[in-house]
């Protein structure tokens, strides 16, 4: 595979835009983002079955495509595009890269058809309440338990926490720090929402409390599979990102084109016709970025480290811009409630925060490439 | 597989590449590896100019010129070799794995050929191409003036038909390779009365020396740096013969623009190889200073890393699309690059003089400044030239976005300074 976009990829994205332009335009995710669980059923079961989102990066033997992040970068980047709201990128950037490097057969074998058809909703759980983005497993212990374990403590800031019925954590066992998987409706859990300052992307706390779990890999594996999982993360939330940033560039461009004041559209003045184009330039140093990034998870893994965080922390400051300027281009319409800027600037901002500001990815790289 | 000689397959690449397109990269590879001038390995030619390596520079042009490998961009029958965009980035990356300067023949080449090619006559293209080929002709450009910058077609520099010559009168500015060149191509008015874009004729006119002179006249032009880099061009009187009017009188301005694009792609996988360069040399010096564990540093130079990593990524992304047989449309253009390198480039250097920290406030004795310091000064001219940064935002707001251009004060439309 190179870096070009295949015609299957092209219609794939076609695809992808034109069912969630139908079913889930920005007043139904509206809708749906003043509900707890942020989680429309019927469009995910649709997304598994007319469009087979969920199992593109799924291998075949595990009833997947067997496709890739490739594929999945371009999906996402719809998703941005249109304020996605549903657990995909908890599903696939978070809980899925864990399963496929746990190396973990009996865990591969028992959960990834089930991402694969969409009748698993899966997160990844750890982060302590009031801990830092760092806090992985700290306030989470699990024991062993006849053949299983039983896993108590409280997980913060866990995305898509109510939907989810496959909860993946992030858990101390004394010595080291390993991963295992929770049925939330299996006794011993309680999930309640943290309202969110970007309500179309949930986020839950999830108490547990001597919950049976099952061992995902081995121990001394929670550090490296929480790596992993985000560095996939970070290349499908920078393509989220980049799709995000595109919707706010078009919105800008197409309000500077009939907003007219002083007698001409407010896009022939150079003041905002500038912002326009520094939003661009940064976008598409993104989108080469994130695409590049994408290339790298299928086809030269040892690159992804440093390419997912060096795409994210692009990706999210590019948005950012992007959503910012667009409100100030907007002007007064752009700060009210009733108009979709705010969507995407609050989306743009929680993006790039989540498990990192771009500080820490920044640091994080200059650590990656040898500084 | 691992080819021996490229190193190609080693490890995997984001670009299929046709088999005719490996075929070339090992041609080039076996002949770089048979004719590698050893002294000028690892020798930029970008910085200024080093005279005890003319010579072998000179030499090198010879050589590459006879085996074909000089204005490879033009079409075979003018003496190019009609490489397409992948091919010259092959042959772009071959030279940069031999560390080896990849020769040009500069302006000329780039600029004054395509423009022959284009708009010349049969006989222009007879005279004048092969000079430039072979380094007879060495061009320099005289198409700023001190009244004409971003608005260039506004210029005032003359042209006037005196039986087979035409003869010009005029101050250019901004000149650069002044010192080296014996041609300079210009633009100069040659009808006062046309909409100031129609009047215009495109000239190559000789810049004579001792017994030839010509009436042109180089001023250097210091530049914040201390050092002369460009300079102002005087017309006095400068003669050419009316065969050396490119495209025909008053039709100057289509051919100027036309100059600016050629084969698009040659550059994308080697751009961003000096920015890594000077990247490297950034982190040694934070690491000599022992700063390199500083965490603000680490950030700044993170994002410094991330801005040439983005210029590669651009590159490949437009290179996989031509490579395989796209057309290369809506994967950047020159103004965004434009804006993305010399802003990065403006950036680092601001950076560096932190580092420096006091050092950064002393220079040596008659002016002389370190590299960051320079390149601190220097920078500055990078959002000026070619289409300042602000005329570079137009075109991206106007020709892509499609956002409405400012409206002319009526006034001032068409209208040449007196």
């Amino acid at each position: 595979m190179s870096l070009t976009i295949t015609p299957e990829q092209h219609q794939l994205r076609d695809t992808v835009r034109r069912f969630l332009a139908e079913q889930l335009p920005l007043s139904r995710v509206r809708d749906l983002a003043a509900t707890p669980e942020v989680f429309n059923p019927q469009v995910w079961r649709r997304i598994a079955n007319e469009l087979g989102v969920q199992s593109l990066a799924v291998p075949a033997e595990h009833g997947g495509a067997g496709a890739g992040y490739q594929d999945l970068a371009y999906v996402f980047e719809e998703c941005g595009r249109a304020l996605f709201a549903g657990p995909l990128l908890a599903t696939l950037g978070l809980a899925l890269p864990v399963l496929l490097a746990s190396g973990d057969e009996a865990s591969q074998a028992r959960h990834l058809p089930a991402i694969a058809d969409g009748t698993t909703v899966a997160t990844l759980a750890g982060l302590a309440p009031g801990g830092g983005w760092d806090s992985w497993g700290v306030d989470l212990e699990a024991r062993p338990d006849g053949e299983g374990w039983r896993l108590t403590g409280t997980a913060s800031i866990v995305l898509d926490a109510l939907s989810a019925n496959l909860i993946l954590v992030v858990a101390g066992t004394g010595t080291a720090s390993r991963v295992l998987a929770v049925d939330p409706d299996a006794g011993g859990v309680t999930r309640s929402a943290q309202p969110t300052l970007d309500q179309t992307r949930p986020l839950g706390l999830v108490r547990f409390d001597s919950a049976p779990a099952v061992a995902v890999g081995g121990p001394g594996d929670g550090g490296p599979l929480v790596a992993t999982a985000l560095d996939h993360f970070n290349v499908l939330l920078a393509a989220e990102m980049v799709g995000g940033s595109q919707a706010c560039l078009d919105m800008a461009v197409g309000y500077a084109k009939i907003r007219e004041q002083f007698g001409r559209p407010i896009g022939s003045f150079q003041a905002v016709k500038h912002k326009c184009a520094e939003i661009f330039v940064e976008l598409e140093g993104a989108r080469a970025a994130a695409y590049y990034a994408a290339w790298a998870a299928d086809e030269n893994p040892s690159e992804l480290p440093v390419v997912a965080t060096l795409a994210r922390a692009s990706a999210g400051e590019a948005y950012f811009r992007a959503a910012a300027d667009n409100v100030q281009i907007h002007g007064g319409i752009g700060f009210t409630w009733e108009h979709d800027a705010h969507l995407y600037f609050k989306r743009a901002k929680a993006s790039q925060l989540i498990f990192g500001d771009t500080g820490a990815h920044r640091r994080q790289l200059a650590d990656r490439i040898g500084l | 597989v691992e080819d021996p000689v490229t190193n190609a397959g080693s490890t995997p690449s984001p670009i299929d590449y046709s088999p005719a397109a490996q075929a070339f990269r090992t041609e080039v590879a076996q002949w770089l590896v048979q004719h590698a001038p050893e002294e000028l390995r690892g020798v930029r030619v970008s910085r200024d100019p080093v005279p005890e390596l003319e010579a072998a520079l000179a030499q090198w042009a010879h050589i590459m010129t006879e085996a074909g490998y000089m204005c490879v961009g033009w079409p075979r029958e003018y003496g190019g070799r009609g490489l397409t965009g992948v091919e010259v980035a092959i042959l772009n990356e071959e030279f940069a794995r031999a560390d080896l300067p990849r020769l040009t023949r500069g302006m000329g080449e780039s600029l004054v050929g395509p423009a022959i090619i284009a708009h010349g006559t049969a006989a222009q293209k007879a005279d004048f191409l092969p000079r430039i080929t072979s380094g007879e002709h060495v061009y320099c450009q005289g198409f700023s003036e001190p009244g004409a910058g971003s608005d260039l077609a506004s210029l005032r520099t003359t042209g006037t038909i005196d039986g087979d010559e035409i003869v010009i009168n005029g101050q250019k500015i901004w000149t650069s390779n002044f010192s080296r060149a014996n041609m300079i191509f210009t633009l100069c008015r040659t009808n006062p009365e046309a909409p100031k874009h129609r009047g215009i004729s495109y000239v190559l006119v000789p810049t004579g020396r001792g017994e030839r002179a010509n009436g042109v006249e180089f001023r250097p032009i210091t530049r914040m740096t201390g050092k002369a880099h460009f300079a102002e061009t005087f017309f006095n009187d400068s003669r050419a013969p009316l065969t050396n009017v490119i495209g025909g009188l008053d039709n100057g301005w289509r051919v100027a623009m036309t100059t600016l694009g050629n084969e698009r792609g040659g550059g994308a996988t080697t751009q961003h190889l000096a920015f890594a360069e000077q990247f490297w040399r950034l982190v040694t010096e934070v690491r000599a200073r022992g700063l390199i564990a500083d965490p603000r540093v680490r950030e700044q130079l993170a994002w410094a890393y991330s801005q040439v990593e983005v210029l590669r990524f651009t590159g490949l992304r437009l290179l996989a699309d031509l490579a395989g047989g796209g057309s290369g449309a809506g994967l950047g253009n020159g103004s965004t690059s434009k804006v993305r390198w010399s802003e990065y480039e403006r950036r680092l250097a601001e950076i560096a003089m932190d580092i420096l920290g006091p050092d950064a406030l002393v220079v040596g004795p008659d002016y002389e400044l370190s590299y960051w310091q320079e390149e601190f000064l220097v920078t500055r001219s990078h959002t000026i030239w070619g289409g300042t940064a602000e005329v570079q935002r137009n075109i991206i707001g106007e020709r892509i976005l499609g956002l409405p251009k400012e409206p002319e004060p009526m006034a001032t439309r068409d209208r040449v300074p007196a």
